[in-house]
């Protein structure tokens, strides 16, 4: 295979030492703000983005490879040691992982989940490399009615099937759309919805809106009700022979094996990435597990499970982010802005025309995900002063760092009221429900979606049928409709088994 | 602060808050709604040249207009049958507390500060008021340690862009000083 000499080049060109300290580089900085509580993989991209904006793009993606690997291994280490009471775990790892934390196996529970994210990362990445070019191959072919039916299945999974609220997902989904319609039309270069304000002529930039959504929205939201007192963050005893035992190893294998198998999968479709992998890993090993009553109590394959799960995810959204230039989650959203803003355009000519860019990013995954491996368990006892630090700091830092990436993009004051009045919406937003990932998700697909729905009509002649007039089309919208009715199916099961719960505590509770 | 009266008080001031909370989600839904017909409405002023085939720059806005006002209804419909948003949770948010808008009105003022100020006096002293303010706002005592630590924050900001990344931020009174310069 010719590929494999163009991997081979890869990893020479992310060898060269210059590159192998920027890819430290990334993975030490993406580990600790994503250690820092309240900031997920997007947001540490979003915060991160102005500091590569000078770097040559080679040396910019590695560095990103590095933050988007670092952030899911940093976050894995907030849940499990963060002592945080009353709150229902929103993520999976936290479940397990803070229970065995609690009971003096937090190191075990930290070895678990970076082992597990080595192997699944690895795994995954191997994966990545041999479907990458497939799927470029295929994605070639693919005409533009094709793509339009990729993006209203992205949008329709991203805005309606993952959240709660279906009609708060659609709105912030609608709204994301709105965003991206602000500016000069490419096609007739016509301006839209700029309200005569030159700076929006251009559009608003993904960066402030990400920066804006996420950060400064969640600064807002968490000081609103800000939890008080000291922070508590669970020891971890000291020296490796604390790490993993024999049993932990042979409990860990086979479900780190398990998450890989489920979350490279479920990263590759569009269909939410890392979340619903770990959901699905964690159902998977509680239900097959022997031990089931240590569920709950701190069992192990509920946190080796998922976080491999994660890692095999986060490697999967590359596939469709690599070749089809398609982003299914909000990390993968704010990522293709990165890759727009060294005028790299993600999609199935990317692998053609700018090979060695792209097996120069996946090698340094490798790379990245072994310096996390090595790194991580050593220096637990930084990441754990990371956890303490004051929150009144790490909020008012996080509103700094925010104002710095928007005023970096343009060096402009109206971006700084632009991003605050985008954080105010990720307030409103977060205090009521509605998921911000469609929102960043719409914003950066609707302008693509709205092209190739464009080249199809123009190639049609206004035809609509041209819409459905592939083969591919088809399938792709005969599976969203499944994808629907399947989702209707177990909200309505769901609905009936909270009824029987609810009912239930009915009929205890007076007894109580 | 009025402290805590008892129970009755405590479900009255809950009852109020739950009251705010559905007021606020009619009017988000209505703004989302609203700005669906604006969007409808100022999509034909959009002006589409001659050339334009099959579709123009009008269809899409038309349909995501349409999309809006169709969520915006829907979250009404979903707010009058009860189905109110569920706040987000998080490993900082404490559940059991009430909603301190003076806080953010703070934190948002700092913010205006430091976006209308930047222009004046430079990036190190605007990102240390708002630095120092958000930090002070959310309980940082005694107030000059976060001011020295916003400061030295902005300092350092300004002279890593300068030095690693060639960027010259606005440096106001600092105007001249060589490592703050790209």
């Amino acid at each position: 295979m010719g590929d494999f000499g163009a991997v081979l080049e890869g990893f020479a060109s992310a060898l060269q030492p210059i590159y192998l300290l920027y890819a430290l580089f990334g993975v030490l900085v993406g580990t600790a703000v994503g250690v820092l509580p309240g900031i997920g993989p997007a947001m540490t991209v979003a915060l991160l983005l102005p500091l590569t904006y000078t770097l040559q793009p080679t040396a910019a993606l590695i560095v990103f490879a590095g933050i988007y690997y670092g952030g899911m291994y940093g976050g894995s280490t907030t849940s499990i040691l963060l002592n945080t009471p009353g709150e229902s775990a929103s993520i999976v790892t936290a479940l397990e992982g803070n229970k065995m934390a609690k009971a003096g196996r937090g190191a075990a529970a930290l070895a678990t989940a970076a082992i597990g994210s080595f192997v699944a990362g690895t795994l995954a990445t191997v994966a990545l490399t041999l479907v990458a070019p497939v799927m470029a191959d295929f994605a070639v072919q693919l005409g533009p009615n094709d793509y339009f039916a990729l993006m209203i299945v992205a949008f329709v999974t991203v805005g309606a099937l993952l959240g709660s609220s279906v009609s708060r997902g659609l709105a912030a989904l609608a709204l994301g759309l709105f965003l991206g319609l602000i500016g000069t039309d490419t096609l007739t270069g016509q301006q839209r919805f700029t309200f005569g304000i030159p700076t929006l002529t251009d559009g608003i930039d993904v960066v402030v809106v990400a920066v804006g959504v996420f950060a400064v929205g969640e600064a807002l939201y968490v000081a609103s009700r800000l939890r008080h007192g000291p922070v508590q963050v669970i020891p971890v005893p000291k020296g490796w022979r604390s790490w993993m035992n024999r049993s932990d190893w042979s409990r860990s294998w086979r479900p780190w094996l398990r998450g890989t198998l489920i979350g490279f999968p479920i990263g590759t479709i569009p269909a939410g990435g890392a979340d619903v992998s770990t959901f699905l890993s964690y159902a998977a090993e509680k239900r097959i597990a022997k031990r089931k009553e240590e569920f709950g109590n701190g069992a192990i394959e509920g946190v080796a499970g998922p976080e491999a799960a994660n890692n095999a995810a986060a490697a999967g959204v590359l596939v469709p982010l690599l070749t089809l230039g398609l982003p299914t989650t909000a990390t993968a959203a704010v990522m293709i802005a990165a890759f727009q803003s060294y005028g790299i355009q993600p999609g199935p000519l990317l692998l053609q025309n700018q090979s060695g860019l792209v097996w120069t990013l996946v090698a340094s995954l490798y790379i990245g995900n072994l310096m996390l491996l090595v790194l991580n368990l050593p220096l637990v006892g930084i990441w754990v002063k990371v956890l303490q630090i004051p929150r009144h700091y790490l909020y008012a830092g996080i509103l700094v760092f925010a104002a710095l990436g928007s005023y970096a993009v343009n060096f402009s004051p109206i971006d700084l009221a632009l991003l605050l009045v985008i954080g105010l919406l990720g307030f409103f937003m977060r205090r009521h429900g509605y998921p911000i990932a469609p929102l960043v998700v719409g914003m950066i697909l609707g302008p693509m979606a709205e092209e190739q729905l464009r080249r199809t009509l123009a190639i049609s002649q206004g035809n609509l049928t041209a819409l459905v007039s592939s083969p591919f089309s088809v399938i792709a919208y005969t599976l969203l409709a499944l994808l629907l009715a399947l989702a209707l199916w177990a909200r309505h099961r769901e609905r009936r088994a909270n009824q029987r719960v609810t009912e239930g505590d009915k009929e205890v509770s007076p007894a109580g | 602060m009025s402290k805590a009266g008892g129970p009755t008080s405590a479900a009255g001031r809950a009852a109020r808050e739950g009251r705010v909370r559905r007021i606020e989600e009619y009017a988000l839904g209505g703004l989302i709604a609203g700005l669906g017909i604006f969007t409808l409405v100022d999509t034909a002023t959009i002006v589409v040249p001659g050339s334009a085939n099959a579709m123009g720059p009008r269809t899409f806005p038309y349909f995501i207009g349409g999309l809006l006002v169709l969520a915006g209804m829907a979250v009404l419909v979903a707010t009058w049958r009860g189905k109110l948003g569920e706040a987000e949770e998080g490993e900082d948010v404490d559940a059991d507390a009430r909603t301190d808008w003076l806080t953010v009105v703070k934190l948002v003022a700092f913010f205006v500060a430091q976006a209308v100020l930047i222009d004046w006096i430079g990036w190190p002293l605007s990102i240390a008021i708002l630095f120092a303010g958000a930090a002070w706002t959310l309980g940082a005592r005694p107030w000059w340690k976060p001011v020295v630590i916003g400061l030295a924050m902005g300092l350092v900001l300004q002279a890593v862009f300068a030095a690693g990344l060639g960027l010259s931020l606005p440096a106001g009174p600092f105007e001249g000083v060589p490592f703050l310069h790209g």
